[in-house]
């Protein structure tokens, strides 16, 4: 292809770990960085070893959903708890024009690779710290897992069944989140770099990024005093109706319906042969669906059961419906528009296996990006070190025996 | 205002309700300039609310303010031909055009990306919609809802078993969307030297998700074992205590994955003796006897509030956090002594207290600071740029 990607010559060294640090590696590495992730094998990353592995043998360079998340990232294996390790990592970051790490605050600080060393290697490095709650403020070393950092942010106590608790999300939603987001904090970081001369340390607090999504319950407190709970499916803030999750024949099926204005209520009532029920004055207007909503949605749900979810959805999407199947995992992989855009790819590991991983999950007219399975522990070594910090061959092999580089 | 990090990017916002806006919206937290584009009836966001005494205004619309902070406003009737024309002129202007509307809605306004790049081949085109531009389902009519049940997240991680699968409660595929979104344009509009040029991305909000969380996880495990699992509406099946649980005054987000962590809990329950007995000794134990384990600890958390369990179980070394309600973050003194929110005048709300910058640059401060812009407020400061822009560009020639 005869465009190069946008972010060809962009080096990134990236100290983040587990998930969300990663994806903002993956996003840059997609777009054209170079991504060089820092690790060991002397502390594997805990997300190095979850199941399942390729072809079912265990093994921290065969964890196919690490390599689905690190796919985009290269990798450096240097034991940073050794001096020569931390000195070879500021050489690295000499060269570089991005530092990534998702620890707590203070954790790069004691490694000797805290932003004022940086800074003296490489005056205008941007460092992107995405810490659960920041660097600074009471709170700032709160312990949280993704998992939970969501309820330190009014969005965990909007989940849930209407009247009930709020229901735990059952994995880190917010990781991927705040990963992409600190892709957009370092270009924005770069963008001023390049226009002044003056790289930065940005502190990106997840806690602050996470409550945009709570933004619309946030105003409402602001507003009107009124605190938010759960609501199951039902509109965010009352402008559609009926909004919801209806069953669908069979175990577990399930069709997402959304109807906010007037004439999209009439397509729907075409659609179900305008059953009298539909034609009650208490369904008139949104107002009045708002009004009764559990009657409206009850009804609906007696007569989206009698269909299968793909052929509802179609046929509702005939009418001008906004509708669509509830997807569990096996429908993703099979799905027609998902297998349309290349969603998902089968790609060989360097170890051999095949891998299904997810490509470019935003799609560029002009430039393609970069996909790559996930990375083997210390897949960049020779290059970085022989050609980039110029190392000889007898230092680069000691260092190896020495379990620096490792 | 100050300068920001993208002072000298300038940003046509053509959406409407969330996604493209919030996009759009945090280019604006970092000083570019954006201006939006409204149809004469306004931004649906408008018409949503929620308003103050729930009396609705156009000019009241706390959605539209929260997502439009630091714009300029301007109307545009696309539809006609000389809102058309002027459309384009403000194309050929700028860097990054944002939007939010149907592939076959832009293209009955004959402004479809070709003709887009043809206006100003430097022009970087985001389209964040909730299937995307290409594919079986890039026609349907979809909402937030339709894209969020759409990527395997609901069925797989939110919801009781045998129950319907849960959204967030807010619009979380869009808010994910316009994130991708932000961060991909922002690159592309960065690399442009590179590129040569302009181009489009095609951003679907039920991609993002089902690929970078749902498919991240889940789909190498069922492409290799054929295997996958279902929402359980615990927090974590395979480890425990992992889950919500009530408390004297609400919920907390009770946590432990490590033995660590778990002995701290012990230690501020007080190291009851149940928790000695050799069922609760390690996290996949625990979680294989979580009915039991999770009804002892309730027991515990029923007499205490959700503040004070955070607390001492975080002292103890343990990952606990209180559910806290959008009330309680919006008084929590950590986000005060951080300066996270912002109080702003706006002539028809008054002052209003909003969400601040989603991360702090500290050599070229972000966030908001000017109110979001009453319906067509700018359209002839913006005319006036607008005219001298292509003079100079004429002058150019």
């Amino acid at each position: 292809m005869a465009s190069a990607l946008p972010l060809k010559g962009v080096r990134v060294i990236n100290f983040g770990w587990v998930w969300a640090g990663p994806v903002t590696g993956q996003t840059l590495g997609f777009l054209g960085a170079e991504v060089l992730k820092i690790e060991s094998r002397a502390r594997v990353d805990m997300t190095r070893n979850l199941p399942p592995f390729g072809e079912g043998i265990p093994g921290p360079d065969r964890s196919l959903s690490n390599h689905a998340c690190w796919a985009g990232n290269g990798s450096v294996s240097l034991n940073l708890k050794h001096p020569e390790a931390k000195k070879l990592a500021l050489e690295l970051v000499a060269k570089a024009d991005i530092v990534i790490e998702n620890f707590g605050p203070g954790v790069m600080e004691e490694l000797g690779l805290g932003y004022i060393e940086l800074h003296k290697v490489k005056p205008d490095i941007v460092m992107l710290s995405m810490p659960a709650a920041g660097l600074y403020g009471p709170l700032r070393q709160v312990r949280t897992y993704g998992l939970s950092v969501t309820s330190t942010t009014g969005l965990d106590s909007l989940v849930g069944y209407k009247g009930g608790g709020p229901v735990p999300v059952e994995n880190a939603f917010t990781d991927p989140f705040v990963g992409i987001f600190g892709a957009f904090a370092v270009l924005t970081a770069l963008h001023h770099r390049d226009a002044t001369g003056h790289g930065q340390h940005i502190d990106f607090s997840q806690q602050e990024a996470i409550m945009h999504i709570a933004g619309p319950a946030h105003i409402d407190y602001v507003l009107n005093g009124r605190v938010g709970g759960p609501k199951g499916n039902e509109h965010p803030l009352g402008g559609a109706a009926p909004h919801g999750v209806f069953p669908c024949a069979g175990d577990d099926r399930w069709i997402s319906i959304a109807v906010p204005s007037e004439s999209e209520w009439q397509a729907l009532c075409a659609a179900m042969g305008n059953p009298p029920w539909a034609g009650e004055p208490r369904f008139a207007t949104l107002a009045d669906r708002l009004a009764n909503i559990d009657a409206l949605h009850a009804a609906l749900a007696g007569w989206s059961a009698q269909f299968d979810d793909r052929e509802l959805a179609a046929t509702l999407q005939s009418h001008g419906v906004a509708a669509a199947p509830v997807l569990n995992i096996a429908d993703l992989l099979h799905d027609p528009h998902y297998r349309a855009r290349g969603t998902f790819v089968e790609v060989i590991h360097p170890l051999g296996f095949p891998e299904t991983i997810y490509g470019a999950y935003v799609k560029t007219s002009r430039t393609e990006p970069d996909v790559q399975p996930g990375p083997v522990i210390g897949r960049d070594n020779d290059r970085v070190f022989l050609e980039l910090l110029g190392l000889s061959e007898q230092r680069y092999r000691e260092l190896k025996e020495e379990k620096v580089i490792y | 205002m100050s300068r920001g990090a993208l002072a000298g990017i300038r940003v046509i916002d053509f959406g409407q309700m969330v996604s493209a806006p919030f996009c759009a919206r945090l280019f604006a937290d970092y000083g570019a300039d954006v201006i939006k584009v409204e149809p004469p009836g306004g931004d649906a966001a408008r018409a949503a609310g929620p308003f103050p005494g729930d009396a609705p205004d156009p000019e009241k619309s706390g959605l539209y303010f929260i997502t439009n902070t630091n714009k300029r406003g301007v109307t545009c009737d696309v539809g006609t031909e000389a809102g058309r024309a002027r459309f384009l002129r403000l194309v050929k202007w700028a860097d990054l055009l944002i939007e939010n509307h149907t592939p076959a809605q832009m293209k009955a306004w004959g402004l479809d990306y070709a003709t887009l790049a043809e206006v100003n081949p430097n022009l970087v085109v985001v389209s964040i919609t909730p299937f995307g531009q290409t594919g079986p389902y890039s026609g349907w009519n979809g909402y937030d809802l339709n894209a969020y049940h759409l990527t395997g997240a609901s069925s797989r991680y939110c919801g009781r078993p045998g129950e319907m699968p849960l959204e967030h409660g807010t619009f979380a595929a869009d808010y994910f969307g316009a994130v991708a979104a932000a961060a991909w344009a922002m690159a592309a509009v960065y690399g442009r030297r590179h590129t040569h040029g302009g181009q489009h991305l095609d951003v679907s909000s039920a991609e993002a998700i089902a690929a970078t969380f749902v498919g991240g996880q889940n789909i190498g495990c069922y492409a290799q074992d054929g295997k996958f699992d279902k929402r359980t509406g615990v927090g974590m099946p395979l480890g425990a205590p992992a889950t919500i649980l009530p408390c004297k005054d609400g919920h907390v987000w009770m946590l432990a994955l490590e033995p660590g962590q778990w002995n701290g809990i012990r230690e501020v329950m007080g190291n009851p003796e149940w928790a000695d007995l050799d069922l609760f000794q390690d996290m996949f134990q625990r979680a294989q006897n979580a009915d039991f384990l999770y009804s002892m600890i309730e027991e515990w958390t029923m007499q205490h509030g959700k503040l004070e369990i955070m607390e001492k179980c975080q002292a103890a070394g343990a990952p606990v956090a209180a559910v806290f309600t959008v009330a309680e973050v919006q008084a929590h003194p950590h986000l005060e002594a951080r300066d996270y929110f912002v109080a702003i005048e706006h002539p028809a709300l008054g002052t209003v207290r909003t969400l601040g910058a989603p991360f702090k640059l500290p050599a070229s401060p972000g966030g908001p600071g000017v109110p979001a812009p009453l319906l067509g407020q700018h359209d002839a400061e913006v005319e006036r740029e607008l005219a001298k822009f292509e003079q100079e560009q004429g002058g150019a020639r």
